[in-house]
């Protein structure tokens, strides 16, 4: 079930090193990208369908093409490469096993979007990888792929690579703009969006590591051959982590659309022995969790999941069995999201605070009905009036376990000293 | 003329003008979209979440009314159940760990977050758990006090730093409920407008030092008035209350919009100007220092006047346009030169870009206008050889070394007709209290040209003498303010075809030409 | 998260090494805005400094050209930057999700007993401090623990104590 489409290079010793990486493919690419009008590798991008590999899934060309054309200020590109929604650990692979796809795709969408400028937004997490990262880049300055003259043409290029230190919120997109322009990871509203008035108020891109990884192999083997992964309306491959209560946990490179049971049991080993399925986190934790019984029907693509109302996500797959204790899984992701909040806009900052304390209430034995109906008004009265949806990932999260295993809420609830005082 | 557009708010079509946001438009109508964060001054920051409103058809169909232009056909929804469970919503978020400070927080009265509870919330708390608790009571420096746990995260306080005075001093510190305003330690409040954030602050986070504890808002006269404590005149409300037994004093000045001349802000300085209309004022006339009757000191100075061989009068430059005309009527009347010299008033150097000027005094353009000299070589020239000056509310001391201040009460005898003690008072003669201008009404002009009009704020329970009705008593055929005006608009070439009673609330610009064709 | 902005004062003024000095510079040339030295610079002086102090957070201001109110800001909403010292071995524990399954609370009691902290503390003689983190992105190899910034993956108790051992 597994391709090698991104992982292609992972597996070979030093692929990190410009010198290996160019022996296996790196940077062929360029002398075909050069030759092409930009707005041709734009269109080229759009036909391949690859779609945001950051947890969106807008579709990439798409987004590249809302760039104001004619415009006298600079073009920027961030690479999104903050990878801090639990249960996602893949973009780390690349950074570590290949970072000379990432670069060559910098160089390809860059040129195609007439931006001179990359900044990388790495989270400050990941120590070893931004030490791999900037020796590649170091290469690649060095052999001419960035710097004044790319790979021997009159385009300019700088990749500047840009730490973070800690806030889950700055993967969400003007966040990280925001903190790249040296603020708290506050989220911008929107509009004015970033392809008009992004990073340093002038027409930006932001693209997730993977997704910009995934166009060397685009702008080598075209389009069809992208599309021939995957299905019609989520093509391609995507690195999909399988993590929890499973036999073999990893990172697998897989086509998109594949079921998910079968790759729960196939390509991870399926539950533990002896322990039985209690659910799945199908793409990060911030997607609704799916029973046992709604897994039978769902394919690993973005259409399947809205289908079965949940979403592909960052295509973290999480497994569950019977062992998980459901409300502290809960109480452990609102603690997550409070943790993380920016606190800038009022329902987030103040809800969420409220929330972990409800549901603590309830595992203490303290709560009643009414603190379990509470929590599910929650939801509904802090999502989608807030300024990003960082709240709605807790919300959206949340009201799936309170709607799918609300009897385990109520046995805490029944056995709670307040109820046991009014029996 | 700004361009109209028509939208629908509730079904009802209405015109608004177009580019403005949905507050500003359809609060322009008459319509309140509840904010907290947003402020006409600072713009739109989209924190609060108290101005979402729907959007008919709209994508997407609920938005920050903040952050939206007002467009052509638009379908604004703000009584909708759903805007409305969302207000009630943002409401009890906003109070969860909102301390229920009332009973002993100054903002009770004139709060956001009792107003629009009130009027969009009313329900009962449902909040079982701990609330966060925060620092209280922190020193932020210029006498500014800030509480944490009142505060709503809205940042005016820190935008205000960083837009209005860029000094920058207050940031929000930490994330998620752990978040609060804060001064970086060792860097307080440092610029001459950070009492602005207490009027700024829609809750009671932000509290002024002078006036905590003081008076209940609801207890105050919020009456309009004009900061006399520069050329600015800034527009401010002049918040008094008499309390039982008590006379009528004012608790503080606060800033009052007004665009053309200080838009939404004072600096502390002129705000601390109240103090001096409470404190230190004249009340009882003197003779040589000793208390008499208000009759008699008219008869002393009436008699001085009948028997002085020279008359010299000065007049303040804070005097209203009012004042200015009937003392300069009667320093005909007696053949006296009339001075405004008054150059202690400045302070050189001190003025700013923003609102603060080097000259202190309120209506020293008036002296243009109506040909009065406030030069020293003009003075020097009117005291010699008299013997009587007459100073209406100029305290020469602040113009006059002692040397020279000595030299001139060897030759002149002063008389005073003032409203406060100084030093001019103290060296007088005869001094003759008068009220002073926030318990007076008149016109005035400030450094720009732009002619203010103020009322009477203030009463006393024993009103001082009006400063036009003294110079009446002492000879002056102007009998009041009225006579004054029609005796202005008939001497003052640009104030002509201007009804001083019926001055618009922004003022009117006197312009350039205008002062060039004024009598000589 | 906790209430970071009690800042601590060292008392001596603060100032960048050469290597710290010439990085600033040089980064200075890659960005259009001053502010945008932000993020680095508190990176710079954790690297010198191991934590970062109010003196430190004032010079960067300075240096910048910005407001040290900006600085605070930066410096208490981003957790990775320590404002207060930590130990020789700085020992993060992630607690999320896939790490929490799979037996984080075991990880966080063995070192509160080895070590004789809780998180959030630092050991008396300086040697050991203990944070619990929030997703570290290695849930493939779950439990995750970063000493100093270096990945253990597959953690268990006994390893831990292994780890432990080197660490002395």
């Amino acid at each position: 079930m597994q391709v090698q489409v991104l992982s292609a290079r992972f597996d070979i010793p030093d692929a990190n090193t410009i010198e290996v990486a160019k022996k296996h493919g790196a940077y062929a690419t360029l002398e075909k990208v050069f030759a092409m009008q930009p707005e041709e590798i734009i269109e080229l991008v759009k036909a391949s369908g690859l779609r945001g590999r950051g947890g969106a899934g807008f579709p990439t060309g798409l987004k590249w093409s809302f760039l104001p054309k004619n415009i006298d200020k600079p073009v920027y590109l961030a690479v999104n490469s903050d990878e801090s929604e639990p249960a996602t650990f893949k973009d780390r692979y690349i950074l570590v096993r290949d970072p000379h796809s990432l670069i060559e795709g910098i160089i390809i969408c860059c040129y195609a979007i007439k931006s001179h400028a990359a900044y990388i937004y790495i989270r400050g997490e990941y120590t070893t990888q931004v030490k791999v990262l900037q020796a590649a880049i170091d290469e690649a300055y060095a052999a001419g792929y960035l710097g004044d003259n790319v790979a021997g043409t009159d385009f300019k290029l700088d990749v500047t690579v840009h730490r973070g230190a800690g806030a889950y919120v700055c993967g969400e997109e003007t966040a990280l703009l925001e903190s790249i322009e040296g603020r708290k990871g506050q989220p911008r509203s929107k509009p004015p969006f970033p392809a008009v008035e992004g990073l340093y108020g002038c027409p930006t891109i932001i693209n997730n590591v993977q997704s910009i990884a995934s166009l060397p192999f685009i702008l080598t083997n075209g389009p069809d051959a992208y599309k021939a992964f995957g299905t019609e309306k989520s093509p391609g491959t995507h690195l999909f982590g399988i993590s929890g209560l499973v036999k073999r946990p990893g990172m697998y490179e897989l086509p998109l659309g594949l079921p998910l049971l079968e790759v729960i049991e196939k390509v991870a080993g399926g539950v533990r022995d002896g322990r039985s399925l209690k659910g799945v986190i199908p793409g990060g934790s911030s997607t609704p969790v799916l029973t046992p019984e709604e897994a039978q029907t769902v394919t690993l693509d973005y259409e399947s999941m809205a289908a079965h109302k949940t979403m592909f996500g960052s295509g973290g797959i999480v497994v569950l069995d019977d062992t998980v204790d459901m409300v502290k899984l809960v109480e452990n992701l609102i603690s997550f999201y409070h943790h993380e909040s920016c606190g800038q806009c009022t329902p987030c900052r103040e809800g969420l605070g409220w929330m972990l304390k409800i549901v603590k209430k309830i595992i203490r034995g303290e709560g009643a009905t009414a603190d379990i109906d509470l929590l599910t008004e929650l939801c509904d009265n802090i999502e989608m009036k807030t300024v990003c949806v960082l709240s709605a990932a807790c919300t959206m999260s949340t009201r799936s376990y309170l709607n799918k295993f609300r009897h385990e809420f109520e046995a805490y609830v029944t056995n709670s000293a307040s109820s046991q005082a009014a029996m | 003329m700004a361009e109209k557009v028509k939208l629908f708010v509730n079904g009802q079509e209405v015109e608004v003008e177009s580019g403005k946001n949905l507050i500003d438009a359809i609060g322009a109508v008459g319509i309140e979209i509840p904010h907290l964060c947003y402020h006409p001054a600072l713009g739109a920051d989209g924190n609060c979440r108290m101005c979402l409103v729907g959007i008919e058809d709209g994508r997407p169909p609920l938005v920050p009314a903040c952050k939206t232009r007002a467009a052509e056909g638009m379908k604004v929804q703000l009584d909708t159940d759903k805007i409305k469970k969302i207000q009630r919503d943002i409401m009890e978020l906003e109070l969860i760990n909102h301390p229920i400070d009332c009973p002993i927080c100054d903002q009770a009265g004139e709060c956001k977050l009792q107003d629009y509870y009130m009027k969009y919330d009313g329900q009962q708390s449902r909040m079982t758990v701990k609330p966060v608790l925060k620092a209280k009571k922190l020193d932020f420096g210029c006498g500014v006090v800030h509480d944490q746990e009142r505060c709503i995260l809205c940042a005016r306080c820190v935008r205000f730093t960083r837009l209005i005075t860029k000094t920058g001093e207050l940031g929000i510190v930490n994330r998620t409920d752990y978040a609060r305003v804060n001064i970086f330690p060792g860097r307080p409040l440092a610029n001459r407008y950070a009492l602005n954030v207490v009027d700024l602050c829609p809750v009671g986070a932000m509290t002024s030092k002078d006036f905590r504890f003081k008076q209940r808002s609801w207890f105050l006269t919020k009456s309009k008035g004009i900061c006399h404590g520069c050329s600015k005149g800034c527009n401010i409300f002049i918040d008094h209350n008499r309390e039982k037994y008590k006379d009528d004093i004012i608790y503080r000045f606060r800033p009052r919009l007004n665009e053309k001349v200080n838009g939404y802000f004072m600096c502390d300085e002129g705000r601390m100007t109240y103090k001096l209309e409470n404190d230190n004022r004249l009340s009882a006339p003197q003779i040589d220092g000793k208390e008499t009757g208000f009759n008699e000191a008219v008869e002393a100075i009436r008699r001085a006047v009948s028997q002085a061989n020279k008359i010299v009068v000065a007049v303040s430059p804070n005097a209203s346009l009012e004042q200015m005309h009937a003392v300069q009527q009667f320093a005909s009347a007696v053949n006296a030169p009339l001075t405004g010299y008054s150059d202690g008033y400045f302070r050189k150097g001190d003025g700013d870009d923003f609102l603060i000027q080097d000259d202190k005094s309120a209506n020293r353009y008036a002296f243009t206008l109506l040909g009065i000299d406030d030069s020293k070589a003009g003075f020097e020239a009117a005291v010699k050889g008299a013997d009587l000056l007459l100073s209406f509310q100029n305290d020469l001391s602040r113009s006059l070394n002692e040397t020279e201040m000595t030299q001139l009460l060897a030759t002149v005898k002063l008389i005073m007709i003032d409203s406060s003690h100084n030093t001019s008072v103290a060296k007088a003669v005869v001094a003759l209290p008068v009220a002073s201008y926030s318990e007076d009404s008149g016109s005035i002009v400030n450094c720009d040209g732009r002619l203010q009009r103020y009322e009477v704020a203030v009463v006393k329970n024993q009103p001082a003498c009006t400063l036009i009705h003294a110079v009446h008593l002492l000879g002056g055929e102007v009998k009041n303010g009225q006579e004054a005006r029609i005796g202005l608009q008939a001497s003052v070439a640009v104030l002509k075809d201007v009804d001083l009673e019926q001055i618009p609330a922004e003022g009117i610009a006197l312009t350039e030409n205008e002062v060039a064709h004024v009598a000589a | 998260m906790s209430d970071r902005s009690q800042l601590i004062e060292t008392g001596k003024p603060f100032t960048f090494d050469a290597q710290r000095d010439a990085e600033f510079e040089r980064l200075a040339k890659r960005y259009p805005t001053r502010e945008s030295l932000i993020l680095p610079s508190l990176w710079l002086v954790q690297e010198q400094e191991g934590w970062i102090s109010a003196e430190a957070m004032a010079y960067i201001a300075d240096r910048i050209g910005t407001y040290a109110s900006m600085v605070y800001e930066a410096a208490t909403f981003y957790t990775m930057y320590n404002i207060q010292p930590k130990g020789k071995n700085h020992i993060c524990v992630c607690r999320t999700l896939s790490c929490y399954l799979l037996g984080k609370q075991e990880i966080v009691d063995c070192l509160r007993q080895e070590l004789g902290i809780k998180p959030g503390e630092v050991s008396a003689d300086g040697q050991y401090s203990l944070e619990e983190v929030e997703c570290l992105g290695h849930c493939g190899t779950a439990p995750v623990v970063q000493v100093n910034g270096e990945f253990y993956e597959n953690m268990n108790v006994n390893k831990l104590k292994e780890l432990l051992a080197t660490l002395k």
